[in-house]
């Protein structure tokens, strides 16, 4: 006889992922709520749930409001008072913790399994009730205050948020990003910083942040992925068993417009107590499911300037006719409405000018003609390995599986990414390269001693 | 897992691990005498990919990257740690470019590296919490080989030159024992085949060290101004016994339980959740062969500096005179046995664990007789160890504007 839950989800995929020895399982239920298990040998295994919001749904008014959630969600439920959650799970051996981006909030146990499954079942009840019933207790939010004008009456996880906004201010690297970040788009809400501002965190009511969670934390935006050796059948039943969304509607997040580039260069410049300059170049790149072009730009991404044999470190710091960079390398990051390419260098703040300039012929030289022959092999060889280097670990398979599943909305593109890569050729690359790095597009920020 | 000594007489550590993407490979070299400049250990790692015989800095560099490998040469407080990942196929031409590295290495271009070592290290002390945790060290350590920070380097790297860096290698790294660890889903023949096969030169040889350990008989206070932090960087550190000492199990236990284990250590309850003072505070069990320190760390609002010393106290002095309770420690033991899964789940943490022990005389297989000492552990042993080693011979590092430090 078939057991209850065979009768009630509604679609089963099976999905070969790279590096994997099984199929991963693909659930979705009638509620929306998917539910992904993946096979990893070994004793840790990985419970996590994906929710498609961050600050891709926020304004002005509540910029923050995801990232704060994700730290009240850890703050207790109507079974379990706040602190119960790590305590326990920690007391196996767990790590536990969340993270917010701009597409998407994840919530995560990486623990073992302990004897008869005890941990694992453990974890799974009490990462479901974290997600379904959240209290969001006021005197764990602490009192609303005004930034810089009032001292707080409790000094509650507000107050924690803003030590976390502080420490990003302190950080060069982080502070250039998110000036450049806040000038390459235009309208679109990737513009804002994830973690907001302290006068938001401050005065936000607690109201608000609830009314958040239920608008987003829906189960159609919802996947929980499971990772690790274990019999999938008991553990979807558990997982759907514990996950009882009950009656909670559904939210469609309406589609955002990708932003436009720039037509022409932009430059922002910052001060600082420092003693070297620090600068980003960024660009606006294609949408997350645009795979052909997310693989162009990684291959791009790899020739310029990932790792020591790359153009940009070859040639401006180890076969430098003048020492100006102490540091270069690029990066792409990819986003549901389009991603970006970015290069950042630490340089001598007295040849910002020269800096400048380098970096900017090493794009128009990208451009130029069709990377090598030898250059594309590397780089499909280094992606390759890259994808391997993922699948080492039960979270880092969660992460890479949750962000296809949140980010594109399927697990497919997982395995097509390798295919594509395997047959791209430079004169695509170059093609893509051309419609995405052209010098007018591209954005600058700099961040020099004061 | 098994011990195998090759026929170069280095002992290679190996274990099996199916159905696993990529192999890992690491070699550890022993420092057993002190650098006579700080900085030259470290400009002699940089130097191993900056040329061979056989390979320019561009063709070593180039060739790791055409073949996907993941490779680290790093500089530790008690060796030199080269490790490689690749895939199964790639092994032999790994093995091949870093018996290349170690065994024929020119140690060219080396007013360039010391160049690039300033810029670099000049950028990393741009972080306020590297500063910080720098000074801290240098503090801490004084004219001891671990006190060679980043910024004791930086007053340092222009007396080193180019023969000091090649006695280095000849005396120190070319005769020191070494310690080969393999973790993967290959063959134990084929590995041993071909470490023997490139390794032909390599030698090892176990030697009395002659570096002596660190003493802290005062208490130590060191300020950095820095005015336009947004938060102060505090730490707080006393000397505890190492590994080898019947107390580290004990230390490990406390660790976790003031501040170590995540979301639900003392620190974090009592200085984040309850005061809402940090984002970032937590306590760190650094062991090193020769000394090793206890350290509690902050990151706050500058005006909050008093009151988080005070936490820090508090914390400490409940710990001196509470036993802790069975349930707590209890969970703390099953905190660090749950644990050993994290730091031992790839191919990489393995073969770095295991080789690690055996370079300290402990033994490979040592995680298991150590996971018998966590469990031995009592609440008595916690107090005791609190009460000997958290005196006022310790050191303070803040970094803070200049406004705030006046009143500490």
């Amino acid at each position: 006889m078939e057991s209850w839950y065979i009768m009630i989800y509604k679609n089963k995929e099976e999905i070969t992922y790279p590096y994997l020895t099984k199929p991963v399982e693909v659930y979705t239920m009638p509620s929306g709520h998917k539910i992904v298990l993946a096979h990893k040998e070994g004793g840790l295994v990985n419970i996590s749930t994906w929710v498609k919001t961050g600050s891709v749904n926020e304004d002005d008014n509540i910029n923050g409001i995801s990232h704060f959630l994700e730290h009240l969600m850890f703050k207790g439920t109507h079974k379990h008072k706040a602190g119960e959650f790590d305590k326990t799970l920690e007391a196996y051996g767990a790590i536990v913790n969340a993270a917010t981006w701009k597409d998407y909030t994840f919530y995560y146990v990486t623990l073992p399994k302990g004897p008869n499954n005890k941990y694992f079942n453990e974890a799974i009840e009490l990462h479901a009730d974290m997600m379904l019933d959240p209290l969001l207790p006021e005197d764990e939010l602490g009192e609303p205050f005004e930034f810089g004008k009032t001292e707080p009456s409790q000094k509650r996880e507000r107050l924690v948020v803003i030590e976390e906004i502080r420490m990003r201010k302190d950080q060069p690297f982080t502070r250039v990003y998110n000036a450049l970040n806040n000038a390459m788009y235009t309208k679109h809400p990737y513009k804002r910083d994830v973690i907001g501002t302290p006068e938001i965190i401050a005065s936000i009511p607690q109201s608000v942040v609830m009314d958040y969670y239920k608008k987003f934390y829906t189960p159609n935006n919802m996947t929980t992925v499971v990772v690790g050796e274990f019999d999938s059948e008991k553990v979807l039943e558990k997982v759907a068993r514990e996950f009882d969304f009950k009656d909670r509607l559904n939210y469609v997040i309406a589609e955002k417009e990708p932003d436009i580039p720039h037509k022409s260069m932009q430059y922002v410049e910052l001060k600082g107590q420092l003693n070297t300059g620090f600068m980003m170049f960024g660009y606006l790149g294609p949408k997350a499911d645009d795979l052909k072009s997310v693989v162009a730009l990684d291959i791009v991404n790899m020739v310029l300037g990932d790792g020591v044999s790359s153009r940009l470190y070859q040639r401006l710091i180890e076969n430098a006719e003048e020492k100006i960079f102490n540091h270069v390398s690029s990066d792409c990051y990819q986003f549901r409405d389009g991603g970006n390419f970015l290069i950042d260098a630490n340089f001598d703040p007295n040849k910002k000018e020269k800096a400048l300039t380098l970096l900017k012929g090493e794009l128009e030289n990208i451009l130029k003609e069709e990377i090598s022959s030898e250059e594309l092999t590397k780089a499909k060889k280094k992606l390759k390995v890259a994808y391997a280097s993922t699948s080492e670990t039960v979270s880092d398979i969660a992460d890479n599986i949750g962000f296809y599943m949140t980010v594109l909305g399927d697990l497919k593109p997982a395995s097509e990414y390798l295919d594509i890569t395997e047959k791209i050729t430079a004169q695509e690359v170059l093609n893509i390269a051309r419609n995405y790095l052209d010098l007018n597009k591209l954005t600058v920020s700099v961040m020099l001693p004061e | 897992m098994e011990k195998i000594l090759l026929n170069n007489n280095v002992n290679l550590i190996f274990k099996s691990a199916k159905n696993t993407p990529r192999v890992a490979l690491t070699c550890f070299v022993n420092i057993d005498k002190q650098e006579s400049v700080p900085g030259i250990y470290s400009i002699l790692n940089r130097l191993f990919l900056q040329g061979t015989k056989k390979r320019t800095a561009e063709q070593i560099a180039y060739e790791i990257e055409k073949n996907g490998l993941d490779f680290y040469s790093e500089m530790k407080s008690d060796y030199w740690k080269f490790s490689l990942l690749c895939l199964k196929e790639d092994f032999e031409v790994a093995v091949e470019i870093l018996a290349d590295i170690m065994q024929n290495s020119t140690l060219e271009n080396f007013e360039k590296e010391v160049v690039k070592f300033k810029g670099e290290t000049l950028a990393s002390l741009d972080s306020p919490t590297v500063l910080a945790r720098d000074k801290f060290v240098e503090a801490l350590y004084k004219e001891h080989q671990y006190g060679h920070s980043s910024v004791v380097i930086l007053e340092n790297i222009d007396k080193i030159l180019p023969s000091d860096v090649w006695d280095a290698y000849n005396t120190v790294f070319k005769p020191a024992e070494k310690v080969f660890s393999v973790v993967g889903d290959i063959d134990k023949n084929e590995v041993q085949s071909v470490l023997e096969k490139h390794f032909v030169e390599l030698s090892s040889t176990k030697r009395q060290s002659s570096i002596d350990s660190a003493k802290l008989d005062e208490k130590r206070i060191v300020k950095i101004v820095k005015d336009d932090a947004n938060q102060a960087q505090i730490y707080q550190g006393w000397f505890v016994p190492g590994i080898k000492s019947k107390e580290s199990a004990a230390l490990s236990v406390l660790n976790t339980i003031l501040g170590s284990s995540g979301l639900s250590s003392r620190l974090f309850l009592e200085l984040r959740d309850k005061k809402g003072l940090a984002y970032t505070v937590r306590s760190m069990y650094t062991k090193a062969r020769h000394n090793s320190d206890f350290r509690v760390y902050i990151a706050t609002e500058p005006k909050n500096i008093k009151v988080s010393l005070e936490g820090f106290k508090i914390e400490i002095d409940k710990l001196k005179s509470e036993l802790v309770s069975d349930k707590e420690l209890f969970d703390a033991k099953n905190n660090i046995i749950g644990k050993i899964q994290f730091i031992t789940e790839t191919n990489l943490q393995q073969s770095s664990t295991f080789g690690s022990y055996e370079m300290e005389e402990l033994g490979y297989d040592y995680l298991e007789k150590w996971l018998e000492e966590i469990k031995s552990v009592t609440s008595k042993d916690i107090m005791e160890i609190t009460q000997k080693y958290f005196n006022d011979n310790y050191v303070l590092a803040i970094l803070a504007p200049e406004k705030y430090l006046s009143e500490v």
